[in-house]
């Protein structure tokens, strides 16, 4: 039985920390800090659906407080100047980053879509026909923030099957 | 010197600004290959260099690529795509299209200046 390459949590963490030291913790002072996903809560999502030859999706979820300070340190802004087109815009970019990274672990012949942003909790996303296969949850100054990767239940079964 | 950025992400143009600007550049901003075009075609002095994202609404960064190369005019900027497309196909399908160099999201500020550096557009160990 062979399964289709899937990206583990070990490759979220690797993908998240690069971001970090790209764009969001540049000195290195303020990293995100890993947590049980449980305790994880969210008021907002970003996400993007990867097809072609694998099917599924990336989600980035934070508190509103996390989604403003993402903005500011994106924008080079304190929280409190960043507008809620700032954040929608950058949160969307951290799902294309962690969306493209994570495509580049999956089999040849893969697309990412544009990124979607609602301004809901991650739990009250549906993705009906996927599953989360890991997520990667963590606080970035005490505020949540956590990414995860869906993929389609047919893509299981098949490679069960296979 | 003059460079573009295009990149539907707002916040991603203003990092790539950032970047340009404290080596220099005076820096023109699209948000799609299509708006970027129209830019270009409309200005006198072009830019020396383009950094273009890969996935944008109505023309992506290929099909500018392919359409720049295509252009008399145009033809002669530098050409860098920023994008999270690491696939060694894809990074091919632009270099064939035309592209300079290929810059991978996330990129420190750092990684960006060494791109720069190779292409001969800022000083090796430019400081930012």
């Amino acid at each position: 039985m062979t399964f289709p390459p899937v990206a583990t949590s070990a490759d979220l963490v690797e993908i998240i920390d690069q971001v970090w030291v790209s764009y969001l913790d540049p000195d290195g002072v303020s990293p995100l800090v890993h947590m049980d996903p449980a305790q994880s809560a969210s008021d907002l999502y970003a996400a993007v659906s990867i097809t072609g030859s694998w099917h599924g999706h990336v989600v980035v979820a934070c508190s509103t407080d996390a989604s403003r300070a993402c903005a500011a340190a994106f924008l080079a802004m304190k929280s409190d100047e960043v507008s809620d087109d700032d954040v929608i815009d950058v949160l969307g970019e951290l799902a294309n980053i962690v969306g493209g990274n994570v495509k580049s672990m999956l089999p040849p012949g893969c697309f990412v879509s544009l990124p979607y942003v609602v301004n809901a909790p991650a739990d009250t996303l549906r993705l009906p026909s996927a599953v989360k296969v890991c997520e990667l949850a963590g606080r970035w100054d005490e505020e949540p923030i956590c990414v995860s990767l869906w993929q389609s239940q047919n893509e299981l079964k098949g490679a069960h099957s296979s | 010197m003059l460079a573009i950025v295009i990149d539907d992400s707002r916040a991603m143009r203003m990092i790539l600004k950032r970047i340009l600007s404290q080596l220099d550049f005076d820096v023109i901003e699209a948000g799609d290959g299509r708006e970027a075009m129209d830019t270009l075609l409309a200005l006198e002095e072009l830019p020396s260099l383009a950094l273009i994202d890969w996935n944008m609404p109505n023309m992506n960064g290929l099909e500018f690529v392919t359409a720049v190369r295509d252009d008399k005019r145009l033809r002669e900027m530098t050409l860098v795509m920023v994008t999270t497309e690491s696939e060694q196909s894809q990074i091919v399908r632009a270099l064939a299209a035309g592209a300079h160099e290929y810059v991978i999201k996330p990129f420190t500020s750092g990684a960006m200046v060494e791109k720069l550096a190779l292409l001969g557009l800022v000083p090796a160990g430019a400081n930012i």
